[in-house]
Protein backbone atom coordinates (compact mmCIF):
# COMPACT_ATOMS: atom_id res chain seq x y z
CA UNK A 1 0.00 0.00 0.00
CA UNK A 2 2.46 2.58 1.06
CA UNK A 3 4.58 1.90 -2.38
CA UNK A 4 1.41 2.59 -4.12
CA UNK A 5 2.38 6.24 -6.47
CA UNK A 6 0.13 9.36 -5.03
CA UNK A 7 -1.38 10.87 -7.60
CA UNK A 8 -1.27 14.63 -6.09
CA UNK A 9 2.68 13.90 -5.72
CA UNK A 10 2.77 12.90 -9.43
CA UNK A 11 0.39 16.38 -10.25
CA UNK A 12 2.51 18.34 -8.08
CA UNK A 13 6.18 17.13 -9.47
CA UNK A 14 5.11 17.61 -12.63
CA UNK A 15 2.89 21.68 -12.99
CA UNK A 16 3.74 22.47 -9.15
CA UNK A 17 0.73 23.13 -6.64
CA UNK A 18 0.57 26.74 -7.66
CA UNK A 19 0.02 26.28 -11.42
CA UNK A 20 -2.80 23.83 -10.64
CA UNK A 21 -4.99 26.15 -8.27
CA UNK A 22 -4.11 29.07 -11.25
CA UNK A 23 -5.84 26.73 -13.57
CA UNK A 24 -8.72 25.17 -11.35
CA UNK A 25 -9.66 29.13 -11.05
CA UNK A 26 -8.94 30.01 -14.64
CA UNK A 27 -11.25 27.18 -15.68
CA UNK A 28 -13.98 28.16 -13.12
CA UNK A 29 -13.51 32.11 -14.10
CA UNK A 30 -14.17 31.16 -17.92
CA UNK A 31 -17.15 28.81 -17.13
CA UNK A 32 -19.07 31.45 -15.19
CA UNK A 33 -18.01 34.59 -17.63
CA UNK A 34 -19.23 31.82 -20.42
CA UNK A 35 -22.46 31.15 -19.03
CA UNK A 36 -23.40 34.99 -18.42
CA UNK A 37 -21.73 36.04 -21.95
CA UNK A 38 -24.06 32.62 -23.49
CA UNK A 39 -27.11 33.19 -21.45
CA UNK A 40 -26.70 30.03 -20.12
CA UNK A 41 -27.27 31.35 -16.51
CA UNK A 42 -29.54 27.83 -15.90
CA UNK A 43 -26.30 26.35 -14.94
CA UNK A 44 -26.23 28.03 -11.36
CA UNK A 45 -29.95 26.82 -10.78
CA UNK A 46 -29.45 25.14 -7.35
CA UNK A 47 -32.26 22.73 -7.73
CA UNK A 48 -35.45 22.06 -9.31
CA UNK A 49 -37.42 25.53 -9.75
CA UNK A 50 -41.15 25.55 -8.89
CA UNK A 51 -44.45 25.02 -11.15
CA UNK A 52 -44.92 29.04 -11.85
CA UNK A 53 -40.89 30.46 -11.97
CA UNK A 54 -39.28 27.65 -13.84
CA UNK A 55 -40.26 29.55 -16.93
CA UNK A 56 -38.07 32.45 -16.22
CA UNK A 57 -35.97 30.34 -13.97
CA UNK A 58 -32.57 31.80 -15.94
CA UNK A 59 -33.62 35.39 -15.23
CA UNK A 60 -31.73 35.49 -12.22
CA UNK A 61 -32.20 39.03 -11.93
CA UNK A 62 -35.95 39.09 -11.63
CA UNK A 63 -35.96 37.81 -8.71
CA UNK A 64 -32.51 38.26 -7.13
CA UNK A 65 -30.40 41.35 -5.95
CA UNK A 66 -26.84 40.32 -6.19
CA UNK A 67 -26.51 38.50 -3.55
CA UNK A 68 -29.14 39.99 -1.25
CA UNK A 69 -31.98 38.03 0.33
CA UNK A 70 -35.01 37.90 -2.00
CA UNK A 71 -37.32 40.93 -0.42
CA UNK A 72 -41.15 40.93 0.05
CA UNK A 73 -41.15 44.12 -2.75
CA UNK A 74 -39.66 41.62 -5.13
CA UNK A 75 -42.62 39.07 -4.75
CA UNK A 76 -44.94 41.70 -4.36
CA UNK A 77 -44.05 42.45 -8.11
CA UNK A 78 -46.34 39.91 -9.28
CA UNK A 79 -47.91 38.54 -6.25
CA UNK A 80 -50.13 41.74 -5.27
CA UNK A 81 -53.61 40.71 -6.19
CA UNK A 82 -53.25 37.55 -4.88
CA UNK A 83 -52.30 38.98 -1.34
CA UNK A 84 -55.17 41.27 -1.52
CA UNK A 85 -57.48 40.15 1.08
CA UNK A 86 -55.20 38.03 2.81
CA UNK A 87 -56.93 37.79 6.31
CA UNK A 88 -53.52 36.18 7.81
CA UNK A 89 -51.23 38.80 6.66
CA UNK A 90 -49.19 42.40 7.71
CA UNK A 91 -52.56 43.74 9.08
CA UNK A 92 -53.15 40.61 11.66
CA UNK A 93 -49.39 39.97 12.78
CA UNK A 94 -48.94 44.04 13.02
CA UNK A 95 -51.96 44.00 15.77
CA UNK A 96 -50.14 43.46 19.22
CA UNK A 97 -52.56 40.96 19.54
CA UNK A 98 -50.69 38.78 17.36
CA UNK A 99 -47.49 40.12 16.93
CA UNK A 100 -45.88 37.62 19.45
CA UNK A 101 -46.55 35.16 17.00
CA UNK A 102 -44.06 36.52 14.90
CA UNK A 103 -41.63 34.66 16.97
CA UNK A 104 -42.01 31.25 15.98
CA UNK A 105 -42.38 31.97 12.51
CA UNK A 106 -41.32 35.55 10.50
CA UNK A 107 -44.81 35.82 8.89
CA UNK A 108 -44.53 38.81 7.27
CA UNK A 109 -41.08 37.81 5.24
CA UNK A 110 -42.61 36.02 2.03
CA UNK A 111 -39.14 33.67 2.20
CA UNK A 112 -39.95 32.64 6.07
CA UNK A 113 -42.43 30.11 4.84
CA UNK A 114 -41.72 29.79 0.79
CA UNK A 115 -38.49 28.35 -0.36
CA UNK A 116 -37.49 28.11 -4.24
CA UNK A 117 -34.86 25.75 -5.84
CA UNK A 118 -35.59 23.21 -3.38
CA UNK A 119 -38.86 20.47 -3.56
CA UNK A 120 -40.53 20.48 -0.56
CA UNK A 121 -44.25 19.96 -1.47
CA UNK A 122 -45.41 21.87 -4.67
CA UNK A 123 -47.74 24.82 -4.24
CA UNK A 124 -46.48 27.80 -6.03
CA UNK A 125 -43.32 28.28 -4.26
CA UNK A 126 -42.52 25.59 -2.22
CA UNK A 127 -43.54 25.16 1.15
CA UNK A 128 -42.90 22.61 4.73
CA UNK A 129 -46.30 20.76 4.80
CA UNK A 130 -46.47 20.71 8.86
CA UNK A 131 -45.53 24.83 8.54
CA UNK A 132 -49.09 25.21 10.32
CA UNK A 133 -47.94 23.80 13.43
CA UNK A 134 -45.43 26.19 14.35
CA UNK A 135 -48.44 28.40 15.76
CA UNK A 136 -51.43 26.14 15.69
CA UNK A 137 -50.37 22.41 17.27
CA UNK A 138 -51.45 22.77 20.57
CA UNK A 139 -55.08 24.19 19.60
CA UNK A 140 -55.61 21.58 16.59
CA UNK A 141 -54.07 18.64 18.02
CA UNK A 142 -54.88 18.77 21.84
CA UNK A 143 -58.04 20.98 21.90
CA UNK A 144 -59.78 20.59 18.86
CA UNK A 145 -61.56 16.95 19.18
CA UNK A 146 -62.86 17.26 15.50
CA UNK A 147 -59.26 16.92 14.17
CA UNK A 148 -58.05 14.24 16.82
CA UNK A 149 -55.66 11.92 15.05
CA UNK A 150 -55.52 14.09 12.17
CA UNK A 151 -52.01 14.15 10.26
CA UNK A 152 -49.75 17.22 11.23
CA UNK A 153 -48.94 17.72 7.55
CA UNK A 154 -52.38 17.24 6.36
CA UNK A 155 -53.95 21.05 7.41
CA UNK A 156 -53.40 22.13 3.99
CA UNK A 157 -52.54 19.65 1.99
CA UNK A 158 -55.42 17.64 1.88
CA UNK A 159 -57.21 20.71 0.77
CA UNK A 160 -58.78 22.26 4.05
CA UNK A 161 -57.24 25.38 4.75
CA UNK A 162 -54.81 27.71 3.28
CA UNK A 163 -52.88 30.72 4.77
CA UNK A 164 -53.48 33.35 2.80
CA UNK A 165 -56.87 32.46 0.59
CA UNK A 166 -59.09 31.81 4.01
CA UNK A 167 -61.97 33.72 2.94
CA UNK A 168 -63.54 30.99 0.65
CA UNK A 169 -62.56 28.23 2.34
CA UNK A 170 -63.20 29.44 6.10
CA UNK A 171 -66.21 27.72 8.91
CA UNK A 172 -67.75 31.22 8.44
CA UNK A 173 -68.06 30.72 4.12
CA UNK A 174 -68.91 27.23 4.44
CA UNK A 175 -71.48 28.08 7.14
CA UNK A 176 -73.20 31.06 5.24
CA UNK A 177 -72.95 28.91 1.80
CA UNK A 178 -73.65 25.25 2.65
CA UNK A 179 -76.70 23.52 1.66
CA UNK A 180 -76.96 25.45 -1.52
CA UNK A 181 -78.19 22.89 -4.44
CA UNK A 182 -75.41 21.88 -7.08
CA UNK A 183 -76.75 24.25 -9.60
CA UNK A 184 -77.55 27.44 -8.50
CA UNK A 185 -81.35 29.34 -9.18
CA UNK A 186 -79.54 31.92 -10.88
CA UNK A 187 -76.30 31.10 -12.48
CA UNK A 188 -74.99 34.57 -13.51
CA UNK A 189 -71.66 34.62 -15.40
CA UNK A 190 -70.52 38.75 -15.90
CA UNK A 191 -71.55 39.33 -19.20
CA UNK A 192 -69.39 41.67 -21.35
CA UNK A 193 -70.45 44.29 -23.76
CA UNK A 194 -68.89 45.82 -26.48
CA UNK A 195 -70.53 49.22 -27.11
CA UNK A 196 -69.98 50.34 -30.70
CA UNK A 197 -69.24 54.37 -31.15
CA UNK A 198 -69.77 54.06 -34.96
CA UNK A 199 -72.75 52.62 -37.27
CA UNK A 200 -70.43 51.96 -39.97
CA UNK A 201 -67.01 51.42 -40.50
CA UNK A 202 -64.87 53.99 -41.88
CA UNK A 203 -62.32 53.86 -44.81
CA UNK A 204 -59.17 52.06 -43.76
CA UNK A 205 -56.99 54.09 -43.20
CA UNK A 206 -53.21 52.49 -44.63
CA UNK A 207 -53.24 50.30 -47.30
CA UNK A 208 -50.26 50.44 -49.97
CA UNK A 209 -48.17 50.02 -46.42
CA UNK A 210 -49.20 46.21 -46.09
CA UNK A 211 -48.46 45.47 -49.88
CA UNK A 212 -44.65 47.13 -48.99
CA UNK A 213 -44.60 45.77 -45.56
CA UNK A 214 -41.89 46.09 -43.44
CA UNK A 215 -38.40 44.39 -43.27
CA UNK B 1 -22.14 29.94 -73.70
CA UNK B 2 -18.77 31.49 -75.27
CA UNK B 3 -15.87 31.30 -73.00
CA UNK B 4 -15.81 35.41 -72.93
CA UNK B 5 -19.39 34.66 -71.39
CA UNK B 6 -18.83 32.24 -69.22
CA UNK B 7 -15.52 33.96 -67.71
CA UNK B 8 -18.01 37.00 -66.49
CA UNK B 9 -20.72 35.04 -65.01
CA UNK B 10 -19.19 35.04 -61.59
CA UNK B 11 -18.71 39.03 -61.71
CA UNK B 12 -22.80 38.43 -62.80
CA UNK B 13 -23.68 36.93 -60.11
CA UNK B 14 -21.49 38.97 -57.75
CA UNK B 15 -23.17 41.99 -59.22
CA UNK B 16 -26.80 40.28 -58.80
CA UNK B 17 -26.87 39.59 -55.06
CA UNK B 18 -25.16 43.32 -53.79
CA UNK B 19 -27.88 44.59 -56.20
CA UNK B 20 -30.06 42.09 -54.10
CA UNK B 21 -29.28 43.75 -50.76
CA UNK B 22 -29.04 47.04 -51.52
CA UNK B 23 -32.40 47.30 -52.67
CA UNK B 24 -33.86 45.06 -50.43
CA UNK B 25 -35.17 47.29 -48.13
CA UNK B 26 -37.42 48.72 -50.34
CA UNK B 27 -39.01 44.91 -50.84
CA UNK B 28 -39.10 43.67 -47.39
CA UNK B 29 -39.62 40.13 -45.87
CA UNK B 30 -42.96 40.55 -44.59
CA UNK B 31 -45.46 42.19 -47.27
CA UNK B 32 -48.95 41.50 -47.67
CA UNK B 33 -50.56 40.52 -50.97
CA UNK B 34 -53.63 42.46 -52.02
CA UNK B 35 -55.50 39.71 -51.71
CA UNK B 36 -54.39 39.31 -48.06
CA UNK B 37 -55.20 42.99 -47.37
CA UNK B 38 -58.86 42.95 -48.72
CA UNK B 39 -59.82 39.83 -46.78
CA UNK B 40 -58.44 41.30 -43.75
CA UNK B 41 -59.85 44.59 -44.45
CA UNK B 42 -63.35 43.10 -44.41
CA UNK B 43 -63.28 41.26 -41.55
CA UNK B 44 -62.09 44.56 -39.82
CA UNK B 45 -65.05 46.30 -40.98
CA UNK B 46 -67.54 43.94 -39.44
CA UNK B 47 -65.65 44.08 -35.64
CA UNK B 48 -65.90 46.26 -32.89
CA UNK B 49 -62.32 47.57 -33.92
CA UNK B 50 -63.46 49.16 -36.57
CA UNK B 51 -66.72 50.55 -35.22
CA UNK B 52 -65.01 52.19 -32.58
CA UNK B 53 -63.07 54.16 -35.11
CA UNK B 54 -60.28 52.00 -34.24
CA UNK B 55 -58.43 52.11 -37.49
CA UNK B 56 -55.20 50.25 -39.25
CA UNK B 57 -53.36 53.81 -38.45
CA UNK B 58 -54.03 52.97 -34.69
CA UNK B 59 -51.99 49.42 -34.35
CA UNK B 60 -49.58 49.68 -37.45
CA UNK B 61 -48.33 52.89 -37.42
CA UNK B 62 -45.80 54.54 -34.46
CA UNK B 63 -47.57 57.01 -32.92
CA UNK B 64 -44.37 59.31 -32.29
CA UNK B 65 -42.50 58.67 -35.74
CA UNK B 66 -45.30 57.40 -38.28
CA UNK B 67 -43.36 54.90 -39.05
CA UNK B 68 -45.45 51.55 -40.08
CA UNK B 69 -45.80 48.48 -38.17
CA UNK B 70 -46.07 45.13 -39.69
CA UNK B 71 -46.51 43.33 -36.61
CA UNK B 72 -47.60 45.49 -33.58
CA UNK B 73 -47.21 43.81 -30.13
CA UNK B 74 -48.43 43.68 -26.61
CA UNK B 75 -47.26 47.59 -25.90
CA UNK B 76 -49.84 48.96 -29.04
CA UNK B 77 -52.92 46.60 -27.35
CA UNK B 78 -51.90 47.70 -24.09
CA UNK B 79 -52.72 51.37 -25.26
CA UNK B 80 -56.43 50.73 -24.34
CA UNK B 81 -57.00 47.53 -23.25
CA UNK B 82 -54.04 48.16 -19.97
CA UNK B 83 -55.64 45.91 -17.64
CA UNK B 84 -55.32 43.17 -20.02
CA UNK B 85 -52.22 43.31 -20.75
CA UNK B 86 -50.95 44.16 -17.14
CA UNK B 87 -52.69 40.74 -15.95
CA UNK B 88 -51.56 38.76 -18.99
CA UNK B 89 -47.56 39.65 -18.23
CA UNK B 90 -48.59 38.46 -14.73
CA UNK B 91 -49.86 34.75 -15.93
CA UNK B 92 -47.57 32.22 -16.92
CA UNK B 93 -48.14 33.18 -20.75
CA UNK B 94 -46.94 36.27 -20.66
CA UNK B 95 -44.18 36.36 -18.01
CA UNK B 96 -41.04 35.84 -19.79
CA UNK B 97 -42.05 38.93 -21.40
CA UNK B 98 -42.70 41.34 -18.88
CA UNK B 99 -39.23 39.42 -17.62
CA UNK B 100 -37.50 41.19 -20.76
CA UNK B 101 -36.92 37.29 -21.81
CA UNK B 102 -37.73 35.61 -24.94
CA UNK B 103 -41.60 34.97 -25.24
CA UNK B 104 -43.21 31.70 -24.31
CA UNK B 105 -43.07 29.22 -26.46
CA UNK B 106 -45.40 25.93 -25.44
CA UNK B 107 -42.20 23.62 -25.62
CA UNK B 108 -41.01 25.75 -22.66
CA UNK B 109 -43.71 23.92 -20.78
CA UNK B 110 -43.88 21.12 -18.15
CA UNK B 111 -47.39 20.10 -18.88
CA UNK B 112 -48.03 18.42 -22.44
CA UNK B 113 -48.14 20.79 -25.59
CA UNK B 114 -49.13 19.83 -29.26
CA UNK B 115 -45.92 19.32 -31.29
CA UNK B 116 -47.54 21.61 -34.08
CA UNK B 117 -47.22 24.21 -31.92
CA UNK B 118 -44.13 23.75 -30.20
CA UNK B 119 -42.93 27.07 -31.64
CA UNK B 120 -45.88 29.68 -31.19
CA UNK B 121 -45.01 32.64 -29.48
CA UNK B 122 -47.19 33.98 -26.48
CA UNK B 123 -48.30 37.35 -27.45
CA UNK B 124 -51.66 39.06 -27.59
CA UNK B 125 -52.25 37.63 -31.25
CA UNK B 126 -51.42 34.21 -30.12
CA UNK B 127 -54.46 33.86 -29.52
CA UNK B 128 -56.55 36.32 -30.63
CA UNK B 129 -57.90 37.08 -34.08
CA UNK B 130 -56.88 41.08 -33.79
CA UNK B 131 -58.87 41.78 -36.95
CA UNK B 132 -62.62 39.70 -36.63
CA UNK B 133 -62.14 40.33 -32.78
CA UNK B 134 -63.82 37.14 -31.92
CA UNK B 135 -63.07 36.16 -28.85
CA UNK B 136 -65.15 33.30 -28.73
CA UNK B 137 -61.90 31.41 -31.11
CA UNK B 138 -60.27 33.12 -28.51
CA UNK B 139 -61.81 31.37 -25.39
CA UNK B 140 -61.78 27.50 -26.31
CA UNK B 141 -60.21 27.04 -29.78
CA UNK B 142 -56.71 29.30 -29.12
CA UNK B 143 -56.27 27.50 -25.88
CA UNK B 144 -56.39 23.54 -27.66
CA UNK B 145 -54.06 24.85 -30.62
CA UNK B 146 -51.14 24.61 -28.35
CA UNK B 147 -52.69 22.54 -24.88
CA UNK B 148 -52.94 18.54 -24.71
CA UNK B 149 -53.19 17.31 -21.81
CA UNK B 150 -56.07 15.30 -21.06
CA UNK B 151 -58.16 18.13 -19.18
CA UNK B 152 -58.21 20.26 -22.03
CA UNK B 153 -58.75 17.32 -24.72
CA UNK B 154 -61.59 16.16 -22.88
CA UNK B 155 -63.28 19.86 -22.74
CA UNK B 156 -65.52 18.97 -25.38
CA UNK B 157 -66.68 15.53 -23.50
CA UNK B 158 -67.72 18.55 -20.60
CA UNK B 159 -71.33 19.75 -20.08
CA UNK B 160 -69.92 22.81 -19.61
CA UNK B 161 -69.26 22.88 -23.56
CA UNK B 162 -72.70 22.67 -23.93
CA UNK B 163 -73.72 25.34 -26.78
CA UNK B 164 -69.77 26.50 -26.80
CA UNK B 165 -68.62 24.68 -29.55
CA UNK B 166 -71.50 25.15 -32.07
CA UNK B 167 -72.00 28.55 -30.84
CA UNK B 168 -72.03 31.45 -33.67
CA UNK B 169 -71.49 34.76 -31.69
CA UNK B 170 -68.30 37.14 -31.53
CA UNK B 171 -67.93 36.40 -27.51
CA UNK B 172 -68.74 33.85 -25.31
CA UNK B 173 -72.17 35.18 -23.78
CA UNK B 174 -73.19 34.88 -19.95
CA UNK B 175 -74.35 31.13 -20.25
CA UNK B 176 -71.66 29.81 -22.43
CA UNK B 177 -68.86 28.29 -20.00
CA UNK B 178 -65.35 28.09 -22.25
CA UNK B 179 -61.78 27.41 -21.24
CA UNK B 180 -61.53 31.27 -20.12
CA UNK B 181 -64.58 31.26 -17.85
CA UNK B 182 -62.64 29.79 -15.39
CA UNK B 183 -58.58 30.30 -16.86
CA UNK B 184 -58.99 34.11 -17.82
CA UNK B 185 -61.98 34.91 -16.23
CA UNK B 186 -64.55 37.67 -16.05
CA UNK B 187 -64.76 40.27 -13.31
CA UNK B 188 -66.94 42.72 -12.59
CA UNK B 189 -65.68 45.97 -10.31
CA UNK B 190 -68.18 48.86 -9.92
CA UNK B 191 -67.13 52.16 -10.31
CA UNK B 192 -67.51 55.12 -8.19
CA UNK B 193 -70.53 56.21 -10.28
CA UNK B 194 -72.19 52.67 -10.18
CA UNK B 195 -71.82 51.91 -13.32
CA UNK B 196 -70.07 47.71 -13.75
CA UNK B 197 -67.19 47.71 -15.68
CA UNK B 198 -66.39 43.72 -16.75
CA UNK B 199 -63.03 42.99 -17.43
CA UNK B 200 -60.92 39.81 -18.54
CA UNK B 201 -58.54 39.00 -16.28
CA UNK B 202 -55.49 37.64 -18.55
CA UNK B 203 -53.35 36.32 -15.49
CA UNK B 204 -54.02 32.90 -16.34
CA UNK B 205 -52.39 31.72 -12.80
CA UNK B 206 -54.57 33.63 -10.66
CA UNK B 207 -57.39 31.26 -10.53
CA UNK B 208 -55.58 28.09 -11.29
CA UNK B 209 -54.39 27.35 -7.50
CA UNK B 210 -55.23 27.47 -4.79
CA UNK B 211 -58.40 25.42 -6.03
CA UNK B 212 -60.31 27.44 -3.57
CA UNK B 213 -59.69 30.57 -5.15
CA UNK B 214 -61.20 29.17 -8.46
CA UNK B 215 -64.11 28.01 -6.36
CA UNK B 216 -64.62 31.47 -4.94
CA UNK B 217 -64.06 33.09 -8.21
CA UNK B 218 -65.44 31.30 -10.73
CA UNK B 219 -67.66 27.61 -9.51
CA UNK B 220 -69.79 29.52 -7.53
CA UNK B 221 -71.46 31.70 -9.90
CA UNK B 222 -73.50 28.80 -11.28
CA UNK B 223 -72.70 25.90 -8.21
CA UNK B 224 -73.04 25.19 -4.62
CA UNK B 225 -70.22 25.29 -2.40
CA UNK B 226 -70.52 21.23 -1.80
CA UNK B 227 -70.82 20.31 -5.48
CA UNK B 228 -67.53 23.00 -6.24
CA UNK B 229 -65.73 21.59 -3.68
CA UNK B 230 -66.55 17.85 -4.34
CA UNK B 231 -65.76 18.34 -8.16
CA UNK B 232 -62.29 20.41 -7.82
CA UNK B 233 -60.67 18.54 -5.55
CA UNK B 234 -61.43 15.05 -7.58
CA UNK B 235 -58.52 14.80 -9.24
CA UNK B 236 -60.06 12.54 -11.80
CA UNK B 237 -62.95 14.21 -12.81
CA UNK B 238 -61.03 17.39 -13.33
CA UNK B 239 -58.42 15.30 -15.86
CA UNK B 240 -62.39 14.25 -17.18
CA UNK B 241 -62.87 18.08 -17.15
CA UNK B 242 -66.36 17.42 -15.18
CA UNK B 243 -67.94 15.28 -17.85
CA UNK B 244 -70.63 13.69 -14.32
CA UNK B 245 -71.91 14.93 -11.46
CA UNK B 246 -69.58 14.60 -8.37
CA UNK B 247 -68.49 11.85 -6.06
CA UNK B 248 -66.09 13.35 -3.92
CA UNK B 249 -67.07 13.75 -0.12
CA UNK B 250 -65.01 16.53 0.77
CA UNK B 251 -64.83 15.70 4.49
CA UNK B 252 -64.33 19.37 5.73
CA UNK B 253 -68.63 19.39 4.96
CA UNK B 254 -68.99 16.37 7.35
CA UNK B 255 -66.89 18.62 9.89
CA UNK B 256 -68.72 21.15 9.49
CA UNK B 257 -72.26 20.02 9.82
CA UNK B 258 -70.85 17.89 12.94
CA UNK B 259 -69.69 21.46 14.28
CA UNK B 260 -73.10 22.54 13.46
CA UNK B 261 -74.73 20.02 15.49
CA UNK B 262 -72.77 20.63 18.28
CA UNK B 263 -73.53 24.63 18.33
CA UNK B 264 -77.39 23.85 17.73
CA UNK B 265 -77.27 21.12 20.31
CA UNK B 266 -75.47 23.12 22.84
CA UNK B 267 -77.89 25.92 22.17
CA UNK B 268 -81.09 24.10 22.86
CA UNK B 269 -79.58 22.10 25.95
CA UNK B 270 -78.77 25.74 27.54
CA UNK B 271 -82.50 26.98 26.79
CA UNK B 272 -83.45 23.71 28.48
CA UNK B 273 -81.34 24.70 31.36
CA UNK B 274 -82.17 27.85 32.00
CA UNK B 275 -86.14 26.94 31.41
Amino acid sequence: MENRPNQNVFWRDKFGLRAVIILAVAVLFISVSGAFAFEKKSIFLPGETSEGHHLFEASCASCHEGFKPVSNENCNRCHEAELEGDLHGATKFKDPRWASFRENVDVLTCTACHSEHIHMFGRGVHLQPDLCMACHEELTLTQLKSHEGFAADGCWTAGCHNYHEHDTISTGFFRENMGAPDMLPVQQLPDRVVTTELDAAPAPNLSKEFLEGQS
Amino acid sequence: MTFRSARLLPFVIVLFCVGCLLIAPAFPAIAATQAEVEEITQQWQTGAHALNDVNCASCHQAEETKAFVASPNQESCQSCHESAVETFLLGKHGIRTLEGESPLTPAMARIPMKHDAFDKQLSCNACHDVHTVNTMQASVESCLTCHNDNHSLNYENSKHAQGVLSSSLPRPGAAQVTCATCHLPRTATKKTDGTVVVKVNHNNTYTLKPRNRMVGEVCMNCHGVEYSYNSIFDDELVEANFDRPPTLEHESFELMRAAEQRRSGNASASQEDSE
